[in-house]
């Protein structure tokens, strides 16, 4: 299965590396509503995959025969607060998480400052985030 | 607008959307995994981070399939380079040169900074750009919409603020 996941994993990368989704000039042209790429981009990906996932849900079971298992999203305070912060750091950086490793790929070599960045923030989150359960009403640890 | 990697120009966005929407079909229906990218940022954490945070179950038994996944996003932009035009280390940032201009001290220092804002953002929310806003969306679940549309919002103002008020 390794090598499965790296042979999807180089295709996302591929894809997202010529789309413009890793693409500092296309994620601000996006912000800045000059160009439809990046919402063409996310609409089709959402509305194929919805299709694709009624399909996959309707016979319950993986290719190889085992019951299917998708875990929700959990609704907290930490959604909004936390999508707000990463929409800063995706404005600032051109990239989301994904693109940022592809960016590295590219051979973009401030992408391994955000890198470090993204591995400190989440280091920080992880650090506090005890404190922060009670008031974003997180999730226990588990 | 071509892009900054050699000045291709972008694969049409209804393609690349449909190739994005193949992948995480084929990590649900082939491997049973739900797509999720920022949760690797805790992966890496957990080698050298003993906090319970960094140790639960979900994030130790899901690091045989995202790592390699990481790994192959690294690859993938490589494969592009290559194919592109070929691979060599650069500092090109396209509209940041052109406007913002700072020189690569200044550059690591901004990119470090966004960095942060994504690392301690994406793990606040539960998820990002993939676990939210691809399949959490096509999955219809409440708590992506909120969070896509939080950062949605928020990438709006800021790239607004530093591309229209600050350096405009």
């Amino acid at each position: 299965m390794t090598i499965l996941y790296v042979v999807l994993g180089t295709i996302f990368g591929f894809v997202l590396s010529r789309s413009g989704a890793a693409d500092y000039d296309q994620i601000q042209s996006m912000f800045l509503f000059r160009s439809f790429q990046l919402y063409g981009i996310l609409g089709t990906a959402v509305v194929l995959t919805a299709a694709g996932l009624r399909i996959i849900k309707q016979r319950g079971r993986t290719a190889l025969g085992r019951p299917l298992k998708i875990e929700l999203k959990l609704l907290h305070r930490g959604n909004v607060a936390g999508g707000l912060l990463f929409g800063v750091g995706w404005s600032m950086a051109g990239m989301c998480p994904g693109p940022i490793l592809v960016n590295i790929g590219e051979g973009k070599i401030y992408a391994l400052a955000a890198l470090a960045g993204a591995l400190a923030g989440a280091a920080l989150l992880g650090a506090v985030y005890p404190r922060l359960q009670k008031p974003f009403k997180l999730p226990p640890i588990g | 607008m071509p892009l900054i990697l050699h000045g291709l120009p972008p694969i049409h966005w209804a393609l690349a959307g449909a190739g994005i929407a193949a992948v995480t079909l084929t990590l649900l229906f082939v491997a049973n995994r739900r797509l999720g990218i920022s949760t690797s940022f805790e992966d890496l954490c957990s080698f050298a981070l003993a906090a319970p945070y960094f140790q639960r179950p979900a994030v130790i038994s899901g690091r045989p399939w995202r790592l390699p996944f990481a790994a192959g996003l690294v690859a993938g932009g490589f494969l592009s380079a290559v194919l592109g035009g070929g691979w060599s280390p650069t500092w090109a940032l396209g509209m940041f040169d052109r406007v913002v201009a700072l020189g690569p001290a200044g550059k690591l220092t901004w990119m470090f900074t966004g960095g942060l804002f994504i690392g301690f953002g994406t793990r606040l929310a539960g998820g990002c750009t993939s676990g939210h806003g691809v399949f959490g969306m096509s999955n219809f679940e409440w708590p992506s919409f909120l969070t896509t549309a939080s950062f949605m919002a928020a990438g709006i103002v800021t790239t607004q603020l530093v591309y229209r008020v600050v350096f405009g």
